[in-house]
């Protein structure tokens, strides 16, 4: 071994072993409890000290081994499920083979009967020698040394098993079922058979057995007062027992359980007459025992089964009976809920405390050579620590235990079923019992009580080999203290002239003492003499423990010492005032006797915490099981899934942490299915329940947590100052929760198996994402265009919920995820989700029925019948966090998108652009484009055949006839003839190019905002300067832009620095820096959307700028005859405003003022603009008004002139004041002048409509629509 | 044999006694340093689980990623004329 071990393992630990989980989950025992079942101590040891306790031994390992298989019929017993309910029914066609059937019947049941047939021999002969033993070791006249006190230990668990068989057998009903099944299928079977009668008779036996309550006890009874010597044992046994009660030092749970289970059964056996019952009273005051009953009325005895020793007493004892065992039922002493508070003040406490006194340890462990006393007062308060932590952790398993118990003791008798009244009849018991018996408070209580339990338990679990050997140091050193100075002191003064006390003392010393741990001190063994210290020895540590057997020893002797060997003795254990022993020693003695007790326990370091912290029982139910017939209960039922359920319903951020620990309970559950009940099929059942809840549980789980992250995020995105001065703002904000605890679990046990929550969880948060995202979609796709400024908000406050999110956990990118969505993965695809909807909603919906009002540049919907009808699918519903999480942040949030929903302006435009982004926004635009190109083409026949219908000449309006003649030469020109029927229609299409054009001029404007952003944004990093005159300069030092500079710079110096380890990341950096020196400065100018729309508009009409705009033949402007579009769309025009005062669906309400935008672009594109100005009809209308107006006004002077008219004549204003507007837009955003300097021939003749070029390849660099 | 007790030769139990305390010295010491051992592995498999999933779900995320990008390129090789340059 070249190693030193201490070396070796000191280099282990400077492995890292840090772990990101945090301790939410208990601690699994699973080896450590199967050892702990299989390990019994067997005191082989014992007879080394020659203490003549071999008898005793010999009988303590038989007890010991009848114990532990009598726990092995308990578990059969109690997990003996009926048969009777699974056996099948014959059909009436196969009645012949019904005495098949029973003989097969009878084979099943005859395995079971077996076994209960084992149990009632077992019973008799661990009676009988339970019986013996007492009789054997309390005989007055004994010549053998004991009992011990570990083998009075013995005989209480024995009987303790016996009471508890007993008490199982008369609650399983199903047990007699099955007999009388098994003895009627035994009659039918048994009449071929021959000799018979032993078979009978051993089943009328087993008959008795099973059918007599309290068989066993009785039976026990029998055997012992078969030789009337018992009483003394008894006594003894029960003075120990109420001693033990009174003192509750040294006493576990379990033992105290034990103890209280098998109190009522031994008064019940030493009172079995008058004599013996006031032979007890004298020893025991009766109130005594009396006050034990009233404070426990209920004991836990299996998990759903509970013990009355009031019941017992009642019902079995003919002496006690009398006794007035009125029982107070201190309900508030057993709920969990009345203690909750102290509690968790002490586990707060003593965590801190536990906690700071190993960091004690560990420092003590890194320092050299510590100082000794320093050292023992750590050491000690370590052993302090941890016989606390036993305490407390037994204290608090009880609880839930009694607890437990009393419920089940107190069925819940006004259940108000929040489901159907009809169920009330059905509730089975076990629901009255635990379902509807434990109030939210309780279940609160229970959580947390779990939490404490498991979270203290894995902190004392986790510490088990660094306080080990502090623990054995502490334990050594007390035993030797006892030993070495103790004793001496009493064999020194007290015991000096008693000489059969003084050999048991230094017999106690021969046994245990270790001299030779003070070798450095004294080197001889002299101080067996006493020594001349007065002081006492001192004693160097050694970190070893006495073995059970040395404190077997030890605590018989110290028995022996007190009692004086004597059963007889009256009055208690350390109680007596009439012993030989003064006072004060008999104190010491005492408190080391107990001491000694719980050694054992602490020694048993790990097993005990296993026991303590063991909470499986909360899930069995064998017995409720049996009376409700049924094969399992629902896990709504289950206690642990209930807990969980209520950690995750009541959202409540304190115990959310505490959200797995129930899921111990069904670890633990498993492990007892396994390990102490032995039944696979237990196993099945929880592990069946186990998958199923935790399906369940995780995604109620990620449920919450996108909910809590939802409304988080949608909390953030509410305007704050809005919130602030709010009076109910509160309302809005989000009661913080964490989940981080929770999502960094990566090893969830549960029944064995590790389970990555966190990667459970984060799938699911794709998945739920993912939906989310679509849903929102199907939900925009239900609605209309208007809805888009709604989407964005819901997409924000997703996306700022994903970003809050990816904090604690990994998941898929929030751009990746829409972008699959939005089914926009692919390269070579420009139209996303969103953009084709859009488009198609544009299409279907918002082009022909929305109309436009120029001044507050909004698209509002018709108010008339839509003239195409739209069809579309129903808004889809969803949960609330589907939306912004809880109910009221989508009241607000609603709220806000409903003032955009009735409109289509300028923040849809800014939602639209940041949705679609530069990747599908050109392909909107050409799809845009398209359709008016689309448009021109489909309204050209019409316009064709309204040019056909216009009379040869149309003169201009002549003044003489005023406004009503102007009217009426108007109305006899303008007939339209049989074509008047497409009026209507070239109208709408105009409209439909008017709205595609402004639609197009508020996108233009959006995007020019947003580049700007960009570009004063990037400028600096460029190096753009703002010149003298508005132009963009370059700076020019070295050539290049700073932010190449910064990062070239920022490398050079980084990697000359020598420490630099990887200098190419840094270069991929400055190399990374030019490429978006290069990229942004390339995507500088960009152009205006709306003046290519103006160009690509031109482009589409120049195809018909021959039959639009015809070249007069004369070569001069012509008035009359023209046909050119202006003339059409003039005609059009004084029609619809005409139509638009007389009838009252104004025509104005269907086409909005996106007519004009349509008409007036084609006009102005093919450079009719000024013909237009000047022989418009209204224009003329209103000319001839203004005239009028003016000759009336001097002869009547009257405003109001022309009666009839002036609704018209605004009308017309209005619609030439719109005109000019939008003729001013285009000059400005399409200025033609280059192009109409040329427009007058060198003759002279102007040149109606010059082509310019416009070049096709540009239109080519927009995607096509149909990519 | 009114009392018990009475080690029959008390001397050698004595001796035989400091033995067994210097032997179980020897013995708790050692299986106390398997324990730490035992603990250590079982303290070094967790810590190395909770590593490796971790590592997982970066594998994961990456794998996710690779995946998408494995559509797009192939979406992108599937229609090369769009990519090619004008020659």
């Amino acid at each position: 071994m070249a190693v030193p071990v201490e070396e070796a393992i000191a280099a282990l630990s400077t492995f890292s072993l840090e772990d990101e989980q945090a301790e939410v989950q208990g601690r699994e025992f699973g080896f450590r409890l199967i050892a702990a079942q299989r390990i019994v101590p067997s005191y082989s040891d014992v007879s080394a000290y020659r203490l003549s306790l071999t008898e005793d031994t010999k009988a303590l390992n038989q007890l010991n081994a009848l114990i532990q298989e009598g726990k092995e019929m308990g578990s059969v017993l109690y997990t003996y499920r009926s048969c009777v309910k699974a056996l099948p029914q014959l059909p009436d066609n196969m009645k012949q083979s019904q005495a098949d059937l029973y003989l097969e019947t009878y084979q099943v049941l005859d395995l079971e009967m077996s076994r209960l047939r084992e149990i009632q021999r077992w019973q008799a002969s661990a009676a009988a020698k339970l019986a013996a033993d007492m009789q054997r070791f309390s005989r007055p006249e004994r010549r053998i040394n004991g009992p011990t006190v570990t083998h009075l230990w013995s005989m209480l668990k024995l009987l303790d098993t016996l009471v508890q068989l007993d008490h199982l057998k008369n609650a399983k009903a199903s047990i007699p079922n099955d007999f009388s099944w098994y003895k009627r299928t035994f009659t039918q079977v048994s009449v071929q058979w021959h000799d018979t009668d032993t078979m009978r008779e051993e089943l009328d036996d087993l008959q008795i057995f099973l059918s007599t309550r309290w068989a066993i006890l009785l039976n026990l009874h029998v055997e012992m007062f078969r030789v009337n010597n018992v009483e003394d044992i008894l006594q003894v046994l029960i003075v120990f027992a109420v001693e033990s009660l009174e003192l509750d030092f040294a006493l576990l749970f379990p033992e105290r359980h034990i103890l209280l289970r098998v109190l009522p059964i031994l008064v019940v056996l030493a009172t079995s007459s008058e004599k013996d019952s006031e032979s007890l009273y004298k020893r025991v005051k009766i109130n005594r025992l009396i006050n034990i009953f009233k404070n426990d009325p209920v004991i836990p005895a299996f998990p759903d089964l509970h013990l009355s020793p009031v019941a017992i007493m009642k019902e079995l004892s003919i002496y006690f009976q009398n006794e007035a065992l009125t029982c107070y039922t201190y309900q508030r002493h057993y709920l969990i809920i009345n203690h909750i508070g102290s509690i968790r003040a002490e586990h707060d406490d003593f965590a801190i405390r536990f906690s700071s006194s190993m960091n004690q340890l560990l420092l003590l462990k890194a320092t050299d050579n510590p100082d000794i006393d320093w050292c023992k007062e750590v050491k000690g308060n370590i052993y302090d620590m941890v016989v606390e932590g036993f305490q407390l952790l037994s204290r608090w398993t009880a609880r839930i235990w009694e607890q437990c118990a009393w419920k089940f003791s107190r069925p819940c008798k006004d259940i108000v079923p929040s489901e159907t009244q009809e169920a009330l009849a059905s509730f089975s018991d076990y629901e009255k019992v635990v379902r509807y018996n434990y109030s939210a408070e309780e279940r609160k209580a229970l959580v947390e009580l779990v939490g404490y339990i498991k979270s203290i338990g894995s902190l004392m679990q986790c510490n088990d080999t660094l306080v080990a050997d502090a623990l054995w140091e502490t334990i050594h050193a007390e035993v030797q203290d006892f030993v070495q100075n103790t004793l001496a002191t009493m064999l020194r003064t007290t015991f000096r002239k008693k000489k059969d006390l003084s050999r048991i003392l230094s017999d106690m010393r021969t046994l245990s003492a270790d001299w030779m741990a003070n070798t450095s001190k004294s080197e001889s063994g002299s101080l067996q003499q006493g020594g001349d210290e007065s002081k006492g020895n001192f004693f160097y540590p050694r970190p070893v423990a006495p073995t059970a057997a040395q404190a077997h020893c030890l605590q018989f002797l110290i028995y022996e010492a007190v009692s004086g060997g004597n059963l007889r003795k009256p009055g208690g254990l350390f109680g007596n005032s009439g012993s030989e022993i003064p006072v004060n020693d008999l104190k010491q003695l005492e408190t080391f006797f107990y001491k000694l007790r719980f050694f054992l326990h602490i020694l048993d370091y790990s097993v005990t915490v296993a026991t303590l912290t063991d909470l499986g029982f909360l899930w069995f139910r064998e017995f409720y099981l049996e009376s409700s017939r049924v094969i399992q209960f629902p896990i709504e039922c289950s206690l642990p899934w209930m807990l969980v359920d209520y950690v995750l319903e009541s959202q409540n951020a304190g115990i959310l942490e505490s959200v797995l620990m129930p899921f111990d309970i069904y670890n633990d559950s498993a492990q007892q299915a396994l390990v102490l009940l032995k039944q696979r099929f237990l196993y099945d059942e929880i592990e069946a329940e186990v998958d199923h809840c935790f399906d369940i549980f995780v995604s109620k789980l990620c449920d919450s947590i996108f909910t809590y992250y939802k409304s988080w995020a949608a909390s953030e995105l509410l305007d704050t100052s809005f919130l602030f001065a709010l009076d109910n703002g509160e309302k809005y904000s989000v009661e913080p929760m964490r989940f981080t605890a929770l999502l960094k679990m990566t090893r969830v046990k549960l029944l064995g198996r590790m389970i990555d929550l966190r990667s459970l969880i984060a799938d699911r948060m794709n998945k739920v994402f993912r939906d989310n995202i679509e849903f929102l979609f199907d939900r925009f796709e239900s609605q209309d265009l208007c809805a888009i400024v709604e989407l964005e908000n819901l997409l924000d406050i997703l996306k700022h919920a994903h970003g809050l999110l990816s904090r604690d956990l990994s998941i898929d990118s929030f751009s990746i995820m829409l972008n699959e969505m939005q089914e926009n993965i692919s390269l070579v695809s420009y139209c996303s989700r969103l953009a084709s909807q859009i488009w198609s909603e544009m299409q279907n919906d918002f082009l022909p029925n929305f109309i436009l009002c120029n001044t507050t540049q909004r698209f509002t919907r018709s108010s008339k019948v839509p003239l195409v009808p739209i069809q579309k699918p129903s808004v889809p519903s969803a949960k609330p966090n589907f939306y912004c999480g809880t109910k009221d942040l989508n009241a607000a949030h609603q709220s806000f998108a409903r003032l955009h929903s009735g409109f289509f302006g300028m923040p849809h435009m800014f939602s639209i652009v940041r949705l679609l982004g530069s990747r599908s926004l050109p392909w909107l635009i050409r799809a845009l484009l398209d359709h008016v190109s689309n448009k021109i083409a489909a309204v050209e026949p019409m316009i064709t055949g309204l040019q056909e219908a216009l009379p040869k000449s149309i003169g201009l309006l002549p003044f003489d006839g005023g406004v009503t003649g102007c009217m009426r030469l108007v109305k006899e020109q303008l007939s339209w003839g049989t074509k008047s029927q497409l009026k209507s229609e070239v109208l709408r299409g105009i409209k439909e190019i008017g709205s595609v054009l402004y639609w197009l001029g508020l996108l233009d404007i959006v995007l020019r905002e947003t580049d700007t952003t960009h570009f004063m944004q990037t400028a600096p990093w460029l190096g753009l300067l703002p010149g003298a005159d508005g132009q963009i300069l370059h700076s020019q030092d070295g050539g290049e832009s700073p932010i190449v500079n910064l990062f070239k710079s920022a490398t050079s110096v980084i990697v000359s620095n020598p420490g630099c380890r990887n200098p190419t990341s840094f270069h991929i950096l400055s190399k990374q820096a030019e490429a978006a020196d290069l990229l942004y400065k390339a995507n500088m100018n960009t152009g205006s959307v709306l003046e290519y729309a103006l160009a690509f508009t031109s482009a589409a009409l120049d195809k018909y700028c021959s039959k639009w705009s015809a070249v007069p033949k004369t070569g001069f402007i012509d008035i009359t005859t023209s046909k050119d579009f202006y003339r059409i769309y003039s005609g059009l025009q004084i029609w619809y405003l005409e139509e638009s005062v007389r009838v009252t669906p104004s025509s104005h309400e269907v086409l909005g003022d996106s007519i004009a935008w349509g008409g007036c672009t084609i006009i102005y594109l093919l450079g009719q603009q000024l013909h237009f100005e000047l022989l418009d009809f209204s224009y003329q209308v209103l000319n001839v008004a203004e005239v009028e107006s003016a000759s009336i006004s001097q002869a009547h002077k009257s405003p109001h002139f022309v009666q009839g008219w002036d609704g018209l004549l605004e009308v017309m204003k209005k619609a030439r004041r719109l005109n000019n507007h939008v003729f001013s837009m285009l000059k400005a955003r399409c200025p033609l002048e280059d192009k109409t300097a040329c427009a007058i021939k060198q003759s002279g003749a102007p040149l109606h409509r010059v082509k310019f070029e416009n070049t096709v390849s540009a239109f080519e660099t927009l995607p096509q629509k149909e990519a | 044999m009114a009392r018990a007790g009475g080690i029959t030769n008390a001397v050698n139990v004595g001796i035989a006694v400091q033995a067994d305390w210097e032997n179980r010295e020897f013995i708790s010491h050692i299986s106390l340093n398997v324990r730490r051992l035992f603990d250590f592995l079982v303290q070094f498999e967790a810590t190395t689980k909770s590593k490796l999933a971790s590592l997982n779900e970066k594998l994961d995320v990456l794998e996710r990623k690779l995946e998408l990008l494995e559509v797009q390129v192939g979406t992108a090789s599937a229609n090369p004329s769009l990519f090619a340059r004008d020659a």
